[in-house]
């Protein structure tokens, strides 16, 4: 079982190769455009000076800021990028096969179906936000050696002003915790992705997108409630890592600055409220419907 | 002698169509089966039906196991080639291999190196870098690198030229068959594999129309070459089918006296391609 599946993942990585080319590509234009801010701030003297100047001065608090403002917005990024890979990766997981016929070939293995879509599961909840982690640590760290050398071109202190911020732990366990909740709480929609992937004949991305689309719409035309566009629409942007506050929340009201100033942006993530959410698990239960769903079609469909 | 494979009252239908139709065989261990029938007779339905892939009415039993409630099981002593093409086409030769030999407790490494070592495939090349015939040999390989009881062809050599077909039983018969082994074969190209068959088996709209070893064929079925009034005659015995030969009559007898028959032309064992539409348009008609 465990043989099989480390095989199984590596076909998923063999496969699909957008599962570490996309994170790869992220943190190259992510670098760049470090890089880039950083040649373009070297042309101002005013800013300069003030980073020279000020590396001394500017005090524990503002130094953590700016590091998990810069750090953290690596995070954002990379994370929304993975989702959207994740997106087309499980259409596409189930689907591909029944396209190139290899299906037989695959079924010609002592495999079960089970066996395959739990691949495809821990492909979706493991191996791409692993990927996808990797890919933000990778970022973080380059951008801070291109500070640094950046800093220490100006004759600042890289040590003093970056590395020993206090930050970098804070950043990436913020890093991990996200990616890793953000993949957990939409896995109604990884199940319902899988699912399509099993069933449709063609055009997954249209028949993924459109029930999610048309269904609320018609709930709300024919019966006047809204509950599946909350499920679905609200659920997606209402991640409860974070004591019932949306990150954009946070954002905005600054709280996440006074945060990473005086305690960490750790303290704002609540794991407890997170795992014990009632949505949380009731989403689980809806992937783990999908996904037995998505085994059933496998097994049951005639692929001649 | 083992019995492999027991069908008692298979069916499977789809919708209100039967695909198989009440069928009963069995096939020993240590037979090359040929498996044929037209069009839409049932042949691959059956065989999905051998190696689990599709459920069916009545009792089916492959090497001691339900084949569809227990196909991972069975498929560690089973193998089979549906059509040359299934390889995926985005995965490297040297990836195939450990994937194969990564889940399948059977699967030989080493001999599906040195099988792939005759060849002019390289371990880094993509499936569909390869060409038809390379991918047929590759799957070969694989397939012929797992020690299995049974193995279960579908048109394994469709798309492919006749020195390439000529090849590939050739090999299955001089690295692959023993006696511990058993073959299942479907294929259109019925004179090209009859000799290396010891059962035939013919399958017309789901039913089983033949069901006999290779070396029983010239007890039971005769072939009447004639002309002129012995035509007339011979035709008093009920062949199965007739059909017309630079202007004689060629009939196809099932179980009639062969030394009646040569009183009436020249008679001989029927080739088992005109024995198959000697039975087929017989039923037909």
């Amino acid at each position: 079982m465990i043989g099989n599946q480390v095989a199984l993942l590596k076909r998923e990585f063999w496969e699909h190769r957008s599962i570490w080319a996309a994170p790869a590509a992220m943190v190259l234009v992510s670098v760049l455009l470090a890089t880039t801010s950083l040649v373009v701030g070297s042309g101002f003297k005013e800013v300069v000076n003030l980073a020279i100047v000020g590396a001394s001065n500017i005090d524990a608090g503002e130094r953590r800021h700016f590091l998990v403002a810069v750090l953290g917005g690596f995070t954002i990024v990379i994370a929304l990028s993975m989702w959207v890979l994740t997106v087309f990766y499980c259409l596409d997981a189930l689907y591909a096969e029944r396209k190139d016929k290899s299906i037989l070939f695959w079924r010609s293995l002592p495999i079960t179906d089970t066996e395959t879509i739990v691949s495809k599961l821990l492909t979706a909840f493991l191996l791409i936000p692993a990927v996808s982690y990797a890919a933000i640590l990778l970022a973080q760290l380059l951008s801070l050696i291109i500070m640094s050398v950046w800093v220490s071109a100006m004759g600042g202190s890289p040590g003093h002003l970056l590395w020993n911020a206090g930050a970098l732990f804070d950043s990436f366990a913020f890093a991990f915790l996200f990616i890793l909740s953000i993949q957990l709480w939409l896995a109604p929609f990884i199940g319902w992705f899988l699912f399509v992937s099993a069933s449709t004949k063609r055009s997954p991305l249209l028949l993924g997108f459109l029930p999610i689309l048309v269904v609320p719409t018609l709930e709300y035309m024919v019966v006047g409630t809204r509950l599946l566009s909350d499920a679905i629409f609200v659920r997606s942007v209402k991640l409860p890592l974070f004591g019932g506050e949306r990150l954009s929340e946070l954002i905005e009201d600054g709280r996440i600055e006074v945060a990473a100033e005086m305690t960490g942006i750790l303290s704002l993530i609540d794991v407890g409220g997170y795992l014990t959410s009632p949505s949380l698990w009731l989403g689980l239960i809806v992937c783990g419907l999908f996904s037995a769903a998505a085994v059933f079609v496998r097994r049951y469909r005639d692929e001649s | 002698m083992t019995t492999l494979v027991t069908a008692e009252n298979v069916s499977k239908r789809y919708g209100s169509v039967r695909a198989v139709d009440n069928v009963s065989f069995s096939i020993e261990q240590g037979k090359i089966l040929g498996l044929f029938g037209p069009n839409g007779a049932g042949k691959t339905t059956l065989l999905k039906a051998v190696l689990g892939l599709t459920d069916c009415e009545g009792a089916l039993s492959v090497l001691g196991f339900d084949p569809f409630r227990q196909r991972k099981e069975l498929l560690r002593n089973i193998c089979f080639i549906a059509d040359v093409a299934v390889l995926p086409r985005w995965i490297r030769v040297e990836q195939l291999l450990d994937f194969v030999t990564a889940t399948h407790p059977n699967f030989s490494r080493s001999r599906v190196e040195a099988l792939l070592g005759r060849t002019k495939i390289r371990r880094n090349a993509k499936v569909r870098e390869l060409s038809k015939g390379m991918v047929a040999q590759l799957h070969l390989s694989i397939i012929m690198a797992v020690d299995a009881k049974l193995l279960v062809l579908d048109e394994p050599t469709l798309g492919l030229d006749i020195i390439f077909r000529k090849d590939f039983y050739a090999d299955l018969l001089s690295d692959y068959f023993d006696e511990e082994r058993t073959i299942l074969i479907t294929t259109h190209q019925v004179e090209e594999i009859e000799n290396i068959l010891t059962d035939i088996m013919f399958i017309h709209n789901g039913r089983i129309l033949l069901d006999s070893p290779m070396e029983s064929l010239g007890e039971q079925y005769a072939e009447l070459m004639t002309a002129g009034e012995a035509a007339d005659t011979a035709r008093g015995l009920r062949p199965l089918y007739e059909r017309e030969v630079f202007g004689k009559s060629v009939m196809t007898f099932e179980n009639v006296d062969r030394g009646r028959l040569a009183n009436l032309g020249e008679i001989r064992v029927p080739s088992v391609a005109d024995l198959f539409v000697a039975k087929v348009k017989g039923a037909t008609s």
